[in-house]
C-alpha cells in the first residue's frame, strides 16, 4: 500500500434500488483522479462513501489520511461571511486568534479570494467566489485527500479558468491527492492524470484510462470513445456529458 | 424589474396605506356626525388633557404585561421545541397542548385566572398573554427548528462540527427569520390580548383604563385609550419589530 492514499474494494450500495455494484478503485499519493459517467449513475454517492458520509452495504474503503470534501452546491452558511465560513472548521478544532486568522488568510489567498470577497455573505458573492470559498473551507483543515464534486458546474468560462488555476497552484504547493467528479469533461481532463469511467446506474467501473502524457484532444477522444461505447450498450441512454 | 418600476410600486403601496388610514378616519367622522360616538376632535382634546405621567404609567404597565407574557410563552416554546426534536412523546405533548390552548379564548383565560388569583393580582394579564400566544409561538418554533437545511448540517459535520455546533451554527440561525416573524405577530397579539385581561382586573394598564372609562360612561375616554392602544401596537410594530425582522432576514436578501 506504499504511496496509496485511498482504496475502494468491491463496494456495493443500494438505496431504494442498487446504485453502486462492485466498485474497486485506488488513489495514489499526489495524484489527481477523475470519475466520469452518465448523469445520475452514482458518482456522487461513491464520493460520499469515500468521504465517510455514506456507509457501503458491502465492500471496504481504506483512507490513508485526512479527507476534505467540496460539495457541488457550495453549502456555505448564508448568515456568515465567506471569511467566517472558511474559519468554521478551524474554530471547531479549537484554533483562535492569530493562528486562525493566519490560516484563513493563507488558504483564501491560495484559492484567489480577495479581502473584499471574504467580507461578503454567500448570496452577495458570485458562483466562482462561492466555490473558491467552499474549496478554502476544505483546504484550511489541511487534508491529505481532497474530494471535489462537480467543482466547475454552474461557473462561467472565466470562473472555471480561475478555479482551475487555483487548483493547480494548490497542488504545486501542498501534498494533496484529489478525486474529481465532473461532467465538464474538458475541465476534468485538463487536470487529471487518470480517469475511471462508470457505467449507468447501477454503476460499476467500465474502464480505467491513464491520460498522462496525452494532449487534451487525445484525452477527450479517448474518454468520449469509452463513454459512447458504454452508452451504446445501454438502451435509452442519452449523451449526458459536455 | 427596473429601479423606476420598483419606486412606482413602492409609492403606490405607501399611498394605499395612507388611504386605509383616511378611510378609517372618514368612517369615524361619519359615525360621530350621527352622535353615536365622540369625534376625533373631542378625543384629541381628551388625550391632550391626560396627565403625561398617567399615560406613561398605563402604557408601561400594558407593555410590561405583554412583553413578560410573550417572553414566557417564547421560553416555553423554545424549550418544548428543542425537546420535541429528540422525543416523540414531547412532540405529541406539545401538539396537544397547542391545540387545547388554541381552542380556549382569551376571555375564558381572563375570567378563570382573575377568579383564581384575584382582581388585585398582577399575574392574570401576564398569564393570559402567555396562554393565548403560546400555540402560535410553539407551532412557529417547532416548524422553525425543523427547517434547517440537512445539506448545511452535513457540510459543517464534514469540517468537524459537534451536535452543539450544529444547533448554534445551523439550526438556530436558520430558525431566526421564522422566529422573528412569529414574534412580530405574537407581540402584536400579546398587546391586544393583554388589554382584555387588564379589563377584568384592577392592576392598571390601557385595558383597565378603557373599561374604567366605559363604566363611567365616558365615551371620549374609551376612544382615547383605544387610540393609545392602536398607536402603541402600530408604533411597536413599525419602529421596533419590523426593523428587527428586516435585520434578521438580511442574509436572505
Amino acid at each position: 500500500m506504499a504511496g496509496m492514499m485511498l482504496r475502494v474494494s468491491s463496494v456495493h450500495k443500494s438505496f431504494s434500488e442498487p446504485v453502486l455494484t462492485d466498485i474497486s478503485l485506488h488513489l495514489k499519493e499526489r495524484e489527481v483522479l477523475g470519475l466520469v459517467g452518465p448523469n445520475g449513475c452514482g458518482k456522487t454517492t461513491l464520493l460520499r462513501i469515500m468521504a465517510g458520509l455514506e456507509t457501503p452495504d458491502r465492500g471496504d474503503v481504506k483512507v490513508m489520511g485526512k479527507v476534505g470534501i467540496v460539495f457541488q452546491e457550495d453549502r456555505l452558511l448564508p448568515w456568515k461571511t465567506l471569511w467566517e465560513n472558511i474559519a468554521l472548521g478551524l474554530k471547531y478544532r479549537g484554533l483562535r486568534g492569530e493562528e486562525l486568522i493566519g490560516k484563513v488568510k493563507e488558504y483564501s489567498e491560495m484559492v484567489g479570494l480577495s479581502k473584499s470577497d471574504l467580507a461578503l455573505h454567500p448570496r452577495k458573492a458570485s458562483g466562482g467566489t462561492r466555490r473558491k470559498a467552499a474549496l478554502a473551507r476544505a483546504l484550511v483543515l489541511e487534508p491529505e485527500i481532497l474530494l471535489l464534486d462537480e467543482p466547475f458546474t454552474g461557473l462561467d468560462v472565466k470562473a472555471r479558468i480561475s478555479l482551475r488555476e487555483a487548483l493547480r497552484l494548490i497542488w504545486s504547493e501542498y501534498e494533496l491527492s484529489t478525486v474529481i467528479v465532473s461532467h465538464q469533461l474538458e475541465e476534468l481532463l485538463l487536470l487529471t492524470g487518470r480517469v475511471y469511467v462508470l457505467t449507468p446506474k447501477p454503476a460499476r467501473i467500465a474502464e480505467e484510462i491513464s491520460v498522462e502524457g496525452m494532449d487534451l484532444k487525445s484525452r477527450l477522444d479517448r474518454v468520449k470513445e469509452a463513454l459512447y461505447h458504454i452508452l451504446s450498450r445501454t438502451p435509452g441512454s442519452e449523451e449526458p456529458l459536455s | 424589474m427596473t429601479s423606476a418600476q420598483r419606486g412606482r410600486k413602492g409609492m403606490a403601496f405607501r399611498v394605499g396605506r395612507l388611504l386605509a388610514g383616511a378611510f378609517m378616519l372618514v368612517i369615524w367622522i361619519s359615525a360621530s356626525a350621527t352622535g353615536m360616538l365622540p369625534g376625533p376632535t373631542e378625543v384629541l382634546v381628551y388625550l391632550a388633557s391626560m396627565r403625561p405621567e398617567e399615560l406613561f404609567a398605563q402604557v408601561l404597565k400594558t407593555l410590561y404585561n405583554s412583553i413578560t407574557g410573550f417572553s414566557l410563552s417564547f421560553l416555553i416554546s423554545m424549550a418544548l421545541g428543542l425537546i420535541s426534536h429528540k422525543s416523540n412523546l414531547i412532540m405529541g405533548f406539545s401538539e396537544a397542548l397547542s391545540e387545547i390552548f388554541n381552542s380556549t379564548s382569551a376571555l375564558v383565560w381572563s375570567l378563570v385566572l382573575v377568579a383564581v388569583m384575584g382582581v388585585l393580582s398582577p399575574l392574570p394579564p401576564i398569564l393570559v398573554v402567555a396562554a393565548v400566544t403560546l400555540p402560535h409561538v410553539l407551532t412557529a418554533t417547532v416548524s422553525a427548528l425543523s427547517s434547517a437545511d440537512p445539506g448545511l448540517l452535513e457540510a459543517i459535520r464534514a469540517v468537524g462540527a459537534k451536535p452543539s455546533d450544529e444547533f448554534f451554527e445551523v439550526i438556530l440561525p436558520s430558525s431566526v427569520p421564522l422566529l422573528v416573524s412569529a414574534s412580530r405577530v405574537g407581540l402584536g397579539t400579546a398587546l391586544r390580548i393583554s388589554v382584555v385581561a387588564e379589563a377584568f382586573g384592577s392592576s392598571g394598564g390601557v385595558g383597565y383604563m378603557i373599561i374604567r372609562s366605559y363604566n363611567l360612561a365616558d365615551a371620549s375616554g374609551v376612544l382615547a385609550w383605544s387610540v393609545v392602544l392602536i398607536a402603541l401596537v402600530l408604533g411597536l410594530d413599525q419602529l421596533i419589530l419590523k426593523p428587527i425582522e428586516r435585520r434578521a432576514k438580511r442574509w436572505l436578501e
